[in-house]
């Protein structure tokens, strides 16, 4: 990363100090999981973004793609999964055309853990990263901190105990495709119904030794608005404004950058 | 002086129509309980892109300056005029260039894209987390009552005119409910056409 | 507790500051002058922590003329007003940020009247307030203030906030000094 600035940090840090309090940030509020079958290994996540105890999207896409081959689903703050997965799949991108090799998982793991790792807790991101290689196929759960783990099955975020609880109690060896698509969207359902911070819809996403990675958006939909019978149109001429102060205009299609004359040119 | 964000006051609202989008904000700008203007407005147009911030006054001055001249350096470098999604990648990355010493903002960016004609709106919070939509964005001190209102009143596909009518009545509704927004709104109605409409709404002064 | 207020007249800007100078429980001077001729036709007026407050204004002002005379083109008074305003907000983000409050007053064709506070944010105002005078004053110039006042009119609205200032100010502030701001450039009143 080019750095990021730190000029308002003193300000922010005085403010802080006459009791101001910092702005509340969108927290994906989570639940993901992985799980490993034989062939390759599945990324899930519900879709639900919170601020606070406001929903602030319900429906964002939590797994992010790192590489065609390597894809993570992340936790905690929104920008931070964000902006450190889009940081990364650049620099996978980079390194295997440096290469010429198609990226391994354990690149993007060593990677981002050394990231975060740097920023000492700060930036917000707890991933799970899974994908397939030359070497085979892998998943691995990355704390804020820089601590990793490897597991058959992994679950992050507040809503992992509920989807835990599924992953513990179902999960066997040498699951098959279909078995294990089931296993995750089921940990995630867990998490969506009993935890506050999670909820929505079911993404998934397939990484096979192979074959294309599959992302199914929307895998699940369990929580769809019912339609409304009536609705709240109101006539035309409800709302009453001022002709003067509103005004008509059109955007040009090639921008004009005429339009702003600095303001030494209207002055005589 | 608690929340920087809540000092001045002000909230804005986008929603998507067919080939349509509408971008609201109030006019009021207060410090703390006294209101200091009412005719601040805080929605800016960088070519066909209106971006709307709330928060702490200064930095919404702060921030929509520095996009202009973000605008402009992309408009002559790359001779061709900014997307909606490329403006909405650029607050990003501004916001969260400053991710641990922030601007204190909540903007909006609303526009309809000029190959695609998609119409597009983003929300984001004050690092820069976006939150691309289908429907609808709010942001600003009445955000709990926008989210009520426009939940509610939304519907898909309105025509322009049906779309003024809903994006105002969220926002005045919503604004009646919060003691620091109000003062007055501003609506921008922009058509796939590329024409806009703005109207100055009549709302009560308290 | 210092008084800050500007009104923007048909063909002037009206800055009435109070008198007095006081540290701590001391009135240390009746005769303060809180205006600064910044150049020719525009007029800052400020209040805050002192010591800031007369350094930041003497800076920007320093900055102004000297801007003037190197490209023999005078700021606007808006130009005046977007360069501190970018100084304060700048200034908040160092260690020790300028507590500073200023009214920027001017007339470059037309009268011509900014707000800004310490913080940075910049408003174009009929007529502004800084500080507890707001409180009581602001209503008065809800009330009366109209687009078309002549200058005996805005006068005469100053009369009417400074004598419900001086009813209801818990503090002696030793009366005010009205600077008129207009095509001839700034003077004292009275």
């Amino acid at each position: 990363m080019a750095g990021l600035s730190f000029d308002n940090y003193r300000r922010n840090k005085s403010l802080e100090a006459s009791g101001v309090l910092p702005p509340k940030t969108t927290s994906t509020g989570t639940t993901i999981v992985g799980c490993k079958f034989n062939g390759g290994v599945i990324l899930s996540a519900d879709t639900r973004a919170t601020a606070g105890m406001v929903v602030a999207d319900k429906n964002c896409l939590k797994l992010h793609r790192l590489a065609p081959n390597i894809w993570c689903a992340g936790a905690g703050t929104a920008s931070d999964n964000d902006k450190v997965t889009e940081l990364e799949s650049s620099q996978l991108e980079i390194h295997s055309q440096w290469t010429g090799r198609a990226p391994r998982v354990v690149t993007a793991l060593t990677h981002l853990k050394q990231h975060l790792f740097k920023y000492q807790g700060h930036v917000g991101a707890y991933l799970i990263i899974a994908g397939v290689d030359v070497t085979g196929s892998h998943l691995f759960s990355l704390h804020a901190h820089g601590s990793t783990d490897v597991g058959p099955y992994l679950a992050l975020g507040s809503g992992s105990m509920a989807a835990l609880s599924v992953l513990e109690s179902k999960w066997k060896e040498d699951l098959t495709k279909e078995e294990a698509m089931e296993l995750c969207s089921e940990a995630i359902m867990a998490g969506v119904f009993n935890d506050l911070a999670s909820g929505s819809n079911v993404d998934l996403c397939v990484i096979e030794k192979g074959k294309p990675s599959r992302l199914h958006r929307g895998y699940k939909q369990p929580n769809q608005r019912l339609q409304k019978q009536r609705n709240y149109n109101f006539d035309i001429g409800t709302t009453s404004y001022f002709e003067a102060g509103s005004e008509v205009f059109y955007i040009s299609k090639q921008s004009d950058l005429e339009t702003s004359a600095m303001e030494v040119d209207q002055v005589s | 002086m608690s929340n920087p964000s809540e000092i001045n006051g002000g909230s804005a609202v986008a929603m998507i129509g067919k080939d349509c989008v509408a971008i609201a904000c109030d006019l009021r700008l207060g410090l703390q309980s006294v209101t200091v203007s009412g005719d601040f407005e805080k929605i800016f147009q960088y070519g066909g892109n209106f971006v709307a911030f709330t928060g702490l006054a200064t930095d919404v001055q702060t921030v929509s300056t520095e996009l202009r001249q973000k605008h402009a350096l992309y408009e002559m470098v790359e001779e061709r005029s900014m997307e909606p999604n490329t403006a909405a990648h650029l607050v990003s990355s501004m916001l969260y260039s400053r991710r641990f010493a922030p601007w204190f903002v909540g903007p909006l960016v609303a526009g309809i894209n000029s190959t695609t004609g998609e119409p597009y709106v983003c929300s984001f919070d004050s690092i820069g987390s976006m939150d691309v939509s289908h429907d609808f964005v709010v942001t600003g001190t009445a955000t709990n009552q926008l989210y009520g209102m426009a939940e509610s009143l939304y519907e898909k596909d309105m025509s322009p005119e049906q779309l003024f009518e809903t994006i105002s009545q969220t926002l005045l509704c919503a604004a009646d409910r919060d003691a620091i927004t109000g003062s007055g709104g501003l609506v921008y109605v922009i058509e796939k056409n590329g024409k806009v409409t703005k109207k100055l709404l009549k709302s009560r002064q308290d | 507790m210092d008084i800050l207020l500007g009104i923007r007249t048909q063909n002037e800007v009206l800055l009435i500051t109070s008198r007095s100078l006081a540290r701590g429980i001391s009135v240390l001077k009746s005769d303060d002058v809180k205006v600064l001729e910044c150049n020719k036709h525009t007029a800052l007026a400020f209040s805050g922590e002192p010591g800031d407050t007369t350094n930041f204004v003497e800076f920007i002002r320093a900055n102004v003329r000297l801007y003037g005379f190197q490209n023999k083109q005078e700021l606007t008074t808006h130009a005046v007003a977007s360069y501190a305003r970018k100084e304060l907000a700048t200034s908040l983000r160092s260690r020790k940020p300028y507590q500073v409050n200023i009214l920027v007053a001017g007339h470059n064709g037309t009268p011509e009247l900014h707000w800004i506070d310490y913080l940075g944010t910049n408003v174009t105002l009929p007529y502004a307030a800084h500080g507890y005078a707001s409180y009581y004053v602001l209503s008065t110039l809800d009330r009366w203030w109209t687009e078309t006042l002549t200058l005996e009119e805005g006068l005469e609205l100053a009369r009417k906030c400074i004598d419900e200032l001086e009813k209801r100010m818990p503090i002696d502030f030793k009366g005010c000094n009205i600077h008129v701001v207009d095509q001839n450039g700034v003077r004292l009143h009275e």
